[in-house]
């Protein structure tokens, strides 16, 4: 069989086009990514910057209105409500979830402690059940007479009550809800930054005498402390962004006196059933301003000055 | 005095550390029963016919256990219809998101190409960005575009998963640089050294992401709410808090089992895949 020869100017220089080949890669392999990423990830914060100058609704054309809608936001009671009872449920929730996540991997990472993994389990479990799934049970357990709750209370003596409609009740509400279902998750965090701090430092200050509870508050805590500040910040973005539970158990509106309306249920409402596009996509701009500030002067205060 | 505080340790130690389990075992018991009651209440009363929900005192356990909400469910409604509509956007969005992360992912990885540092930093820092500012610009292109109302809204804008890109270049650092250089020697292209020695090897890496995708979708609700009008198309959270919600009064029997029907498919794989799952979530420590 005649081997038909290689013309010439493939053979004199194959290096170059593999070479080119070789560095057009990457751009090509990451070209279908960045492509959807600048469309609907980039340009809409953009153009949400954009859309909050203007006030448009629905069907009108946008008109520019300045910063107006942002000044209209400051005195808007709705917006003070929301913002009120959000960072009301970060404080409530937040030290419950974060706290009782740490509190769990604290006794789960102790190897003296049985059926652990059978314990994480049951604690990872309603991370996989939605959050509207959660909400219709959480409805079905508090928002009636017939719940279970209230079964156990009236047999403590107490009257039955609708938790749903109680304006005091609502924050407590949506933090149990919170609490049941990310618990899990802190629970993940913390597990992963106790694994990471050698067992020989609690072991050597036991046999120098100190017992868990100073193991615990002198060794753990201050060697868990980059982990906890960054659940913290994960919460309070969490909480600004909370939509489906307060949806799905008090609706648009908010609940009774709008006890319920929280930030990411206000931004819905503005935006999706009363189409003010405008003013939405102001709520979301302020509301990721303060989120980000807020995020800025928690890891400003929990970091010490050493470590700056 | 030494001797004394010798002896008398172990004996104190031995009682408080008797103490100190029997209030961990309390903590966790406590806190797994607190875990359980949702659930066991949800599937409990999905075999209560709804007078039997509805009722003082309440029954921990259903008088006449029945099918009857499951049957209603399937032969009265649409609701598997949902079931198969969410099937499917979350199969297509793992598709396409594992395809697209893992190939940039393997690319910042791998290569060191101009603009590396920016565009990855770039991807980083949208992250933190919540989906709300993103939302209403979202609604409005998807309308321009006339995709209102399809799935495509839910697939689209979620295929650039930066979550996902981090991860797998995470993932494809530990790959040996050997291996890409010998296939290539071999005469193995670019694309097929992606698609036939990184892809396979890492399938974990993958595998968790995968799941944690599938979780996403599955239990997405704001977009489905948002984009979607006709029931035909609507995903099973939807058709639940919708539908549901709206159309029955007093209607807790199908709600659990619905509820039921909705969680089967991710604690199935929860319960077979649970290694992956953690992984995922600590991947995923943003919530829903």
């Amino acid at each position: 069989v005649a081997v038909k020869p290689l013309p010439l100017t493939t053979s004199a220089n194959p290096q170059a086009k593999a070479f080119r080949w070789d560095k057009l890669a990457p751009y090509i392999f990451i070209s279908p990514f960045f492509i959807i990423f600048a469309i609907f990830g980039v340009f809409p914060i953009i153009y949400s910057g954009y859309i909050s100058l203007h006030e448009w609704t629905g069907l009108n054309p946008p008109m520019f209105i300045g910063l107006r809608n942002y000044e209209n936001l400051l005195r808007d009671n709705d917006f003070l409500i929301a913002l009120r009872n959000t960072v009301l449920l970060l404080l409530i929730s937040g030290p419950l979830t974060i706290g009782g996540g740490l509190l769990l991997a604290v006794i789960l990472n102790s190897k003296l402690v049985r059926f652990r993994n059978a314990f994480r389990t049951i604690f990872y479990l309603p991370l996989v059940v939605s959050l509207v799934v959660a909400s219709q049970v959480f409805n079905l357990l508090l928002g009636n007479p017939f719940g279970l709750v209230n079964e156990m209370l009236a047999r403590l003596g107490f009257e039955r009550i609708n938790f749903l409609n109680e304006p005091a009740m609502t924050l407590v509400v949506l933090s149990v809800l919170i609490l049941w279902k990310y618990v899990g998750n802190d629970l993940v965090i913390m597990l992963a930054g106790l694994q990471a701090i050698p067992p020989e430092l609690g072991e050597a200050a036991m046999v120098d005498g100190a017992n868990p509870r100073q193991v615990f508050w002198y060794i753990t805590l201050p060697l868990m402390r980059p982990v906890i500040l960054f659940d913290i910040v994960l919460s309070t973005i969490n909480t600004f962004n909370m939509f489906a539970e307060p949806y799905n158990l008090f609706g648009t509106t908010g609940g009774v006196n709008q006890s319920g309306l929280v930030t990411g249920l206000l931004l819905y409402r503005t935006s999706f059933t009363l189409f003010k596009f405008g003013y939405g996509s102001a709520i979301a701009y302020l509301v990721g301003i303060i989120v980000f500030v807020l995020s800025l002067i928690q890891l400003r205060l929990g970091t010490r000055d050493h470590e700056r | 005095m030494a001797a004394r505080v010798e002896t008398s340790r172990p004996v104190a130690d031995q009682r408080s550390q008797r103490l100190l389990m029997i209030v961990v075992y309390g903590i966790l018991g406590f806190a797994a029963f607190l875990s359980l009651i949702p659930l066991y209440w949800m599937v409990m009363s999905s075999f209560k016919p709804l007078n039997e929900i509805l009722t003082i005192p309440v029954l921990l356990v259903p008088q006449n256990p029945t099918f009857e909400n499951y049957r209603l469910l399937i032969e009265e409604t649409e609701f598997e219809r949902s079931m198969f509509n969410s099937i499917a956007v979350a199969f297509i969005n793992v598709v396409v998101q594992v395809f697209l992360c893992s190939l940039a992912g393997f690319a910042f990885a791998k290569y060191r190409f101009r603009g590396r540092n920016l565009l990855f930093t770039l991807v980083l820092g949208t992250v933190m960005i919540p989906v709300s500012v993103q939302l209403v610009p979202n609604y409005i292109i998807m309308g321009r575009l006339g995709w209102l109302d399809t799935w495509l809204p839910l697939i689209i804008p979620t295929a650039a998963n930066a979550f996902g890109v981090f991860w797998m270049r995470q993932y494809m650092f530990s790959l040996p640089d050997e291996l890409l250089d010998a296939a290539r020697l071999d005469g193995c292209n670019e694309f097929g050294l992606f698609w036939r020695i990184v892809l396979p090897l890492a399938r974990p890496g993958i595998g968790a992401l995968a799941l944690f995708i599938f979780t996403t979708s599955w239990n997405e609700f704001l977009l489905p709410l948002v984009y979607l009008r006709s029931q035909e198309v609507y995903t099973v959270q939807l058709m639940i808090a919708s539908i549901f919600r709206t159309r029955f009064q007093q209607n807790f029997h199908l709600l659990m089992s619905a509820s039921v029907l909705a969680i089967i498919p991710m604690t199935v794989l929860f319960v077979a895949l649970q290694r992956q799952f953690i992984a995922g979530l600590t991947l995923g420590s943003l919530r829903e």
